[in-house]
């Protein structure tokens, strides 16, 4: 279980003091998938670095099964928006960083499971390709592999699939919640499509605007639903969430014209 | 492939210089100015003239010369980049000195540490030096801070960070900047060799040149040429190896 107390983040910027998410009070069960939506600049990214061990300098508490969150002590898959692949390694070594990072041995087991979740995202030809020689999706894919390959206590995606056109992105959704459904990682994912909170999280935190506070927290009635997209509740409940959080992203949108 | 390319590469450069420099010989016509041809036949006879002694007394100069500069400029530059307080006290000294002609020092170099192959080794690093502390120190500052993300979230050391993320990010512009500077080290290297050496292909070439020796002469300019040659391709063959990623 993640418990996350009063967690809030502020930073220097020409001597002012900035006031950039929080404080955020909130409790995930083990096995959750909690999808973060809000507006850009709410802190979302911002929260997601401080799960991530990514930001150290934050007040409040995460505890992450007993234990204060720490990237040395647990494992955190973190997949950031531009997939974060290191483009001097080939997918086969990308995927395979975090047990050399953690400096895991490369069991039969760890090896079974690295090719069932090869196989079953469909790099297994891709391993010996550098980055750059990959398209948008199967870099989203590789990263989704090393992400898995961890076997991490808490997985965290930044806009895994604002990069990816419509199509790809629908397919690597559905490839995502299948791997998903099967190994069940404690997930925290960040993305402004409502449509992607409602097919992807069993819970959506929504957030209002700077500085990022819990605005609402929904338990999802329609995740893991098949065609979800044709479902007449899911035109509901987009339609709900969007009024909910017209109210607070009205700034943003005054902004934006 | 990719080696081939480099043969077919080397060989064009080779006939189109060699076609320039014949027609130049054939226009100027001056004892000077040999063709190369003659020069090509007397080549034979440089072994006789130990001219492999000469390569090997450079090849040691160079080396040392690039070597300690790669050394030590590369954890100056680090240092520079990793920590703000050095840099701000090594900055100043850097930005003035870079501009100063250090071939000018030759002298003073000589007077301090002799005339021996030290104070060569020196001047070489006194110049190479500070391209590799500025290359060094502004590819880890190039480094766009969320490469470290994913690596970060991971728990690693400093050591794995900078094993897996700084080395391999700035590799490309430490292997462009070792071409540099090996280039740069030939040509101190010839204008040093001239001085309190009867060793080195600088000095080899620069006596034939007072002993009107012209064939033994370009031989040696021809030797130092190819010399530069297979340092050059022995770089490509390590940015292959090191950077296959990116090419």
């Amino acid at each position: 279980m993640l418990n996350i107390e009063n967690l809030s983040v502020s930073y220097k910027s020409n001597r002012n003091n900035v006031h950039a998410l929080g404080p955020i009070t909130m409790k995930i069960e083990s096995g959750d998938i909690i999808a973060i939506l809000g507006p850009s600049g709410c802190g979302k990214s911002t929260f997601l670095h401080v799960l991530s061990g990514i930001i150290k300098d934050y007040a409040g508490q995460a505890v992450l099964n007993d234990a204060r969150l720490n990237p040395k002590i647990h494992n955190i898959g973190f997949i950031p928006q531009n997939f974060g692949l290191l483009p001097w390694r080939s997918v086969e070594k990308n995927c395979l960083l975090s047990l050399k990072i953690k400096g895991k041995p490369y069991t039969e087991d760890v090896k079974k499971r690295v090719d069932y979740i090869i196989n079953k995202l469909n790099i297994a030809e891709l391993m010996d390709r550098y980055p750059r020689e990959l398209s948008g999706g199967q870099k989203q894919r590789a990263a989704i592999a090393r992400a898995f390959i961890m076997n991490p206590d808490l997985l965290l995606m930044d806009e895994p699939f604002s990069a990816l056109d419509a199509l790809t992105r629908e397919e690597a959704q559905e490839l995502f919640i299948s791997l998903w459904n099967q190994y069940k990682p404690t997930t925290v994912f960040v993305t402004h499509s409502i449509e992607e909170a409602i097919y992807m999280g069993k819970k959506i935190v929504i957030m209002s605007n700077t500085p990022g506070t819990i605005a609402e927290i929904i338990e999802n009635p329609l995740f893991n639903t098949e065609n979800l997209r044709q479902n007449e509740e899911f035109l509901k409940l987009s339609s709900h969430i969007r009024n909910m959080i017209k109210e607070g992203w009205k700034h943003e949108i005054k902004e934006e014209n | 492939m990719k080696s081939r390319k480099r043969i077919k590469l080397f060989l064009q450069g080779f006939v189109m210089v060699n076609v320039l420099w014949y027609i130049m010989a054939v226009i100027v016509d001056l004892h000077v100015l040999p063709t190369p041809i003659d020069v090509y036949f007397n080549l034979g006879g440089l072994y006789d003239n130990r001219l492999h002694i000469h390569i090997l007394a450079s090849l040691y100069r160079v080396m040392s010369g690039v070597g300690i500069s790669l050394i030590l400029g590369v954890s100056i530059g680090l240092l520079m980049a990793y920590s703000k307080t050095w840099n701000r006290i090594l900055n100043p000294l850097v930005y003035f000195t870079y501009p100063v002609p250090k071939t000018a020092l030759l002298p003073v170099v000589m007077l301090l540490f002799g005339l021996a192959d030290a104070s060569k080794i020196i001047l070489i690093v006194l110049i190479v030096v500070f391209q590799v502390i500025i290359a060094v120190r502004d590819a880890v500052l190039n480094i766009s801070p969320e490469t470290y993300d994913p690596i970060r979230s991971l728990g690693a050391s400093r050591l794995q960070i900078f094993r897996h993320i700084t080395l391999p990010a700035i590799m490309p512009e430490l292997l462009t900047n070792l071409r540099l500077s090996i280039g740069t080290a030939l040509s101190i290297l010839f204008f040093a060799e001239g001085y309190g050496t009867q060793l080195g292909i600088g000095y080899y070439i620069l006596d034939a040149w007072t002993r009107i020796d012209y064939l033994g002469m370009y031989a040696g300019i021809i030797a130092i040429s190819l010399f530069g040659f297979v340092l050059f391709v022995l770089i490509d063959i390590l940015e292959e190896a090191l950077c296959k990623w990116k090419a």
